[in-house]
């Protein structure tokens, strides 16, 4: 269904610090990729290049072949969610969503239909300021799916949400996938994307530490546990 | 882009803060126009009316927090991330933002407006004090008025901007008025007159205040704002295009 989303040699300095250092790995549609590194290790200052929030000092992120700011209408090619508490606390979810489904061509039907997808049909009403962690999380995942995008960037959705809110978002992402969709989930718990993901990229300190199916990270007889904290601590 | 700006028009009319600073103006307008008639020994000079509806300008106080709300108020909210995200060529979204902002401003200038000329009805009633409000003062006031609380919302946004943080933004821009723009006035002279809070006052047609320091007129005035509300425009854009959003 899609090209899938590829990085180049992506490098991000903020003064002296060098955030994300000549990053490259490739993102396959049809596959759940979990970005996965602690925190500090670069990987929202990647995925905001990716979505084009942030500028790269040096290097590419592309998008079925094109930067997020080169296409015509973002919303429906990809969605992102990538700030859990970014909404305005004073605005109802109802119209939260209808301001983003605009962009997005989303019709009101649409939005009830997503809201009815993350759970949230009957809190539409409600001032997001009202909101708890994990139905913010409901909200951002809300926001991003409005316009049936093939491209989903998720930044720690799992952050906040109770055990069925995992398995659900679980399920989601994994019929996601199953429709050819090119999904990338960032994490900084191996365990919580462990049952979920396809793939792994595992950064640590702005650098690729591991790239490719989550099956091969363990294949020398250790954990993924191990492995992870190996790979994420020296 | 006419979609761009009914879309931030959209998000003003979705939460309180638009609501609740035009109800403040309301306040304002309404308090100042009383404060004048109960301060004055006489409401029949020629200058009387125009002086009471001169306060629908002052409430360009509140134009210029809505637009310092434009995009300080989004990155407060992190909403800047969803802004960029749904526009990500952030001139159109901040020029939106501007147009946006000066309609919005333009809506409160008529309220304001209305507001103005029915508390001067109402006090001129009660002190029965004959009023004519077809005199081209009144409206040389009202219409300066107006332009006043578009250029002020213009300019709070190109202050929102600059300074991203809110209360600093908000802090800012109501200190240069109540304390700085009278002590730069000091320093520079004659140029007082036209820094932004006087060239705002004169095109108001306020009195007491520009009118002290020597003529400048309403057109000079307006002149002056919009350039003020231009290099904030720019100021605006230029400033967010670039910046990182972290």
């Amino acid at each position: 269904m899609t090209d899938g989303i590829r990085l180049r040699g992506l490098t991000k300095r903020f003064g002296a610090i060098e955030a994300v250092s000549d990053l490259s790995f490739s993102v396959p549609a049809g596959r759940i990729t979990g970005f996965l590194g602690p925190n500090g290790a670069g990987k929202t200052t990647t995925l905001r290049m990716l979505l084009g929030l942030v500028a790269p000092t040096s290097g590419e992120a592309l998008i079925g072949g094109r930067r997020y700011q080169d296409l015509e209408q973002p919303r429906r090619v990809v969605g992102a969610a990538v700030e859990a508490m970014a909404a305005h606390p004073g605005r109802r979810a109802g119209d939260h969503l209808a301001l983003l489904a605009e962009p997005a061509g989303a019709s009101s039907a649409r939005i009830e239909e997503v809201l009815e997808q993350v759970g949230l049909t009957d809190a539409r009403q409600r001032r997001v300021g009202s909101f708890s962690l994990g139905m913010r999380q409901r909200l951002g995942l809300a926001s991003a799916l409005l316009g049936d995008p093939a491209y989903l960037v998720l930044d720690e959705p799992a952050n906040g949400l109770d055990p069925a809110g995992m398995a659900w978002l679980r399920r989601l992402l994994r019929d996601l996938a199953a429709e050819g969709r090119t999904v990338l989930v960032s994490s900084h718990v191996l365990s919580e994307v462990a049952q979920t993901v396809d793939d792994v990229v595992i950064i640590n300190a702005g650098r690729l530490r591991y790239a490719g199916p989550l099956a091969e990270l363990d294949s020398d007889g250790r954990s993924l546990e191990d492995a992870f904290l190996q790979l994420t601590t020296s | 882009m006419p979609q761009l700006i009914r879309l931030e028009l959209h998000k003003l009319r979705t939460v309180r803060a638009p609501w609740v600073l035009l109800g403040l103006s309301q306040l304002l307008i309404v308090a100042g126009v009383s404060g004048l008639v109960l301060s004055s020994d006489t409401l029949r000079t020629d200058d009387a009316v125009p002086a009471a509806l001169a306060h629908a300008g002052l409430a360009s106080l509140f134009t210029l927090v809505l637009g310092i709300t434009a995009v300080a108020g989004e990155y407060r909210n992190r909403t800047i991330t969803d802004t960029f995200l749904s526009v990500p060529r952030r001139s159109r979204a901040v020029g939106a933002k501007l147009a946006a902002y000066a309609v919005a401003a333009a809506v409160f200038a008529v309220v304001n407006a209305v507001t103005a000329l029915v508390a001067t009805k109402v006090w001129w009633l009660a002190k029965d004090v004959p009023l004519d409000l077809g005199g081209a003062d009144v409206w040389r006031t009202i219409a300066g008025c107006a332009a006043w609380n578009v250029a002020f919302a213009v300019i709070g946004v190109g202050v929102g901007a600059l300074v991203r943080n809110l209360t600093a933004a908000v802090a800012a821009a109501l200190v240069w008025i109540a304390l700085v723009e009278g002590i730069v006035g000091q320093l520079v002279g004659d140029l007082a007159r036209w820094l932004p809070f006087a060239a705002g006052s004169a095109l108001g047609d306020l009195p007491g205040r520009a009118g002290d320091l020597g003529p400048v007129s309403q057109l000079a005035a307006a002149a002056a704002l919009a350039a003020y509300a231009a290099a904030f425009a720019l100021v605006a854009i230029g400033t967010t295009v670039r910046r990182d959003v972290t």
